[in-house]
């Protein structure tokens, strides 16, 4: 199957239905190269099982998903991992695997399951590594890195992948206030150099500050999708999350939210 | 190149080393040059007096050659399995006989005991029955479950007691004066009935299951990262999954009719391996086949020599892995825990 090097990730209503619970009752998503969008919903409003359906993990009860114009459904697994990555939550592994063993399993899709690793595919590592900024981890085992060198080396295997379209899942979790915001920035520069990057996300700040777009995810539908600035209303925010909540204009124009606790809402 | 064929020559020469040490230790020492003389003679390098090659190639081919023979199908076949189970499963403490293989095995050879069959048909049995009680396993995860890790190994739970409850019933019906010490003695395990005919049947299957499994390693990396990545990186993870499994239990339950039950191989073995070339499963898989080797074989050496009656080699691995565990779980810093 030949896909444009642009491919496009489009979720059409899409309905989830887990043991007799429904998790997703009409959600729509498009992801192209080169822009950085951010899915926000309360926990349990069905994101995870999204993003899931979004990668070809999970086939939805009803509806579609196509990636350049075809259904996710028609392609071989192999060819898939070759076009969306997915980035998980930072997590730990039973074994110690080098940084560089764990970014070379983004090898696989290209190499092949029984091949040995070309000169191409260490060269692709090499590059993701060093994109990344964590060749002196290179050697180091990922059981024994901090949770931002962990979610580090995840993307760098998706680079490594090839793959242009990225989902991740909560790449903020777990990693301290510096290390959300250089994530911030580092996803940013990756949508310029063309990757789509699809979030899921908890912080409307980080939405605020670095996405192109945001949908909003309540009760397994999507209730809003567009420019943040536009989406992330105080009113709306309150709704997603049940919480009193206040957008703040900044002096430069930029918008922040800040939360309200009860003694402050008089 | 490879993992496996980088570090071929350093295992296979390793390998040959132990082997001919083994082939020296027993009731009447050889020192290696007999045996190096032997080969020559019988390869027809040099000449050899013909009683003293007879003597030699009785003792050596007859004798011991079967044994050691065993000993390295034996040990390379658990300890891979062992090796590809504990990446399969996720976890660094399982071994071979998770899934009930080792379980059902003892109890088709009991039933052939007690039934009097030939001896063939006791180890086609124990090899059918082992193979039986992992499909009655991973059939009840893939019925309740979704052949998910976790049913999986429900399932091994269950069938394996399920074997064992069935090997106990044999037990008590066997004859107490020849049939329940066969069995008693045949549970820990053996390679004093091997013969050389049979290895050159079982060699095959063996030999293609452990060479299969170490061309899988760069796949079983993925797949113990978890279902969901192991999949978005292309892995076909639940045929994966079975096929692991079924390679690893034919081997098991091979060895099992060849051996009967040795014990330790299959968990201790991979550990020495990944303390040796890290847990990149592309290398740790050929590096366990050889390292499984060599550990029977000194485990073989120590069973007939330490003694003047032969201990069973499955008390001696028992020994030597609680031991070898504890030591290297003192040396264990990386976390694979």
């Amino acid at each position: 199957m030949v896909v444009s090097d642009r491919p496009v990730l489009v979720a059409h209503d899409i309905r989830h239905a887990y043991r007799g619970r429904v998790v997703l009752q009409g959600a729509g998503l498009t992801l192209r190269p080169g822009e950085v969008v951010a899915l926000l919903g309360a926990n349990g409003a069905g994101k995870s099982t999204l993003l899931r359906i979004l990668l070809g993990l999970l086939r939805p009860t009803a509806g579609q998903v196509t990636l350049a114009d075809i259904p996710l459904a028609a392609y071989p697994r192999r060819q898939l991992a070759g076009l969306i990555a997915y980035v998980p939550q930072v997590h730990s592994t039973p074994f110690p695997y080098t940084v560089r063993q764990i970014v070379g399993m983004g090898r696989l899709p290209a190499s092949g399951l029984f091949a040995a690793p070309s000169a191409d595919d260490r060269r692709a590592v090499d590059q993701a590594i060093a994109r990344l900024g964590i060749a002196p981890l290179a050697d180091t085992p990922y059981t024994e890195i901090s949770g931002g060198e962990r979610q580090l080396a995840l993307i760098a295997r998706a680079l490594a992948q090839g793959s242009r379209l990225l989902v991740m899942d909560e790449p903020a979790s777990g990693l301290d206030y510096g290390n959300q915001i250089a994530l911030l920035a580092l996803l940013r520069s990756l949508a310029v150099d063309g990757y789509g990057i699809l979030k899921t996300t908890h912080h409307p700040d980080h939405v605020l500050a670095g996405a192109d777009r945001v949908a909003l995810l309540r009760d397994g539908r999507i209730v809003a999708d567009g420019d943040p600035a536009d989406v992330l209303t105080g009113e709306r925010l309150s709704e997603l999350y049940g919480v009193a909540v206040a957008p703040v204009r900044l002096p430069d124009g930029r918008r922040v939210v800040a939360p309200l606790l009860p003694e402050e809402r008089r | 190149m490879p993992a496996w064929l980088r570090l071929g020559p350093a295992l296979l020469l390793g390998v040959a080393a132990a082997m001919l040490a083994a082939l020296c230790v027993g009731r009447y020492p050889l020192p290696p040059a007999d045996i190096l003389r032997f080969l020559g003679a019988a390869a027809g390098l040099w000449e050899m007096p013909t009683r003293e090659f007879d003597t030699l190639f009785n003792l050596i081919v007859r004798i011991r050659l079967p044994r050691v023979l065993a000993a390295v199908l034996v040990g390379m076949s658990l300890a891979t399995a062992g090796a590809a189970f504990q990446g399969v499963f996720r976890n660094p403490l399982v071994s071979p006989g998770l899934l009930g293989v080792l379980a059902g095995a003892a109890f088709g050879a009991a039933l052939g005991i007690v039934l009097d069959l030939p001896w063939a048909m006791v180890q086609l049995l124990a090899f059918l029955m082992g193979v039986a009680a992992v499909t009655a396993g991973v059939g009840i995860a893939t019925l309740f479950g979704n052949g998910s890790v976790i049913m999986m190994v429900l399932g091994g739970v269950i069938s394996g007691a399920l074997f064992t409850s069935l090997l106990s019933m044999v037990k008590y019906v066997a004859d107490p004066y020849n049939q329940l010490p066969a069995i008693v003695h045949w549970l820990m395990g053996s390679l004093a009935l091997a013969d050389l005919d049979q290895i050159g049947v079982l060699i095959i299957p063996i030999g293609i299951g452990v060479a299969l499994l170490c061309t899988l390693g760069r796949a079983l990396d993925a797949l113990t990262m978890g279902d969901d990545e192991a999949r978005a990186l292309g892995v076909p993870v639940q045929a994966l999954r079975i096929l692991i499994v079924a390679l690893a239990t034919l081997i098991s339950a091979l060895t099992v009719s060849l051996a009967g039950i040795i014990g330790w191989v299959g968990l201790i073995v991979p550990h020495i391996a990944r303390l040796l070339v890290g847990p990149g499963n592309a290398a740790l898989l050929p590096t366990s086949a050889a390292l499984g080797a060599c550990f029977l074989l000194a485990a073989d050496g120590i069973s007939r020599t330490v003694a003047t009656t032969e201990i069973p080699i499955g008390i001696v691995t028992e020994l030597i892995g609680v031991v070898a565990f504890v030591l290297v779980l003192g040396r264990v810093r990386k976390g694979w825990l």
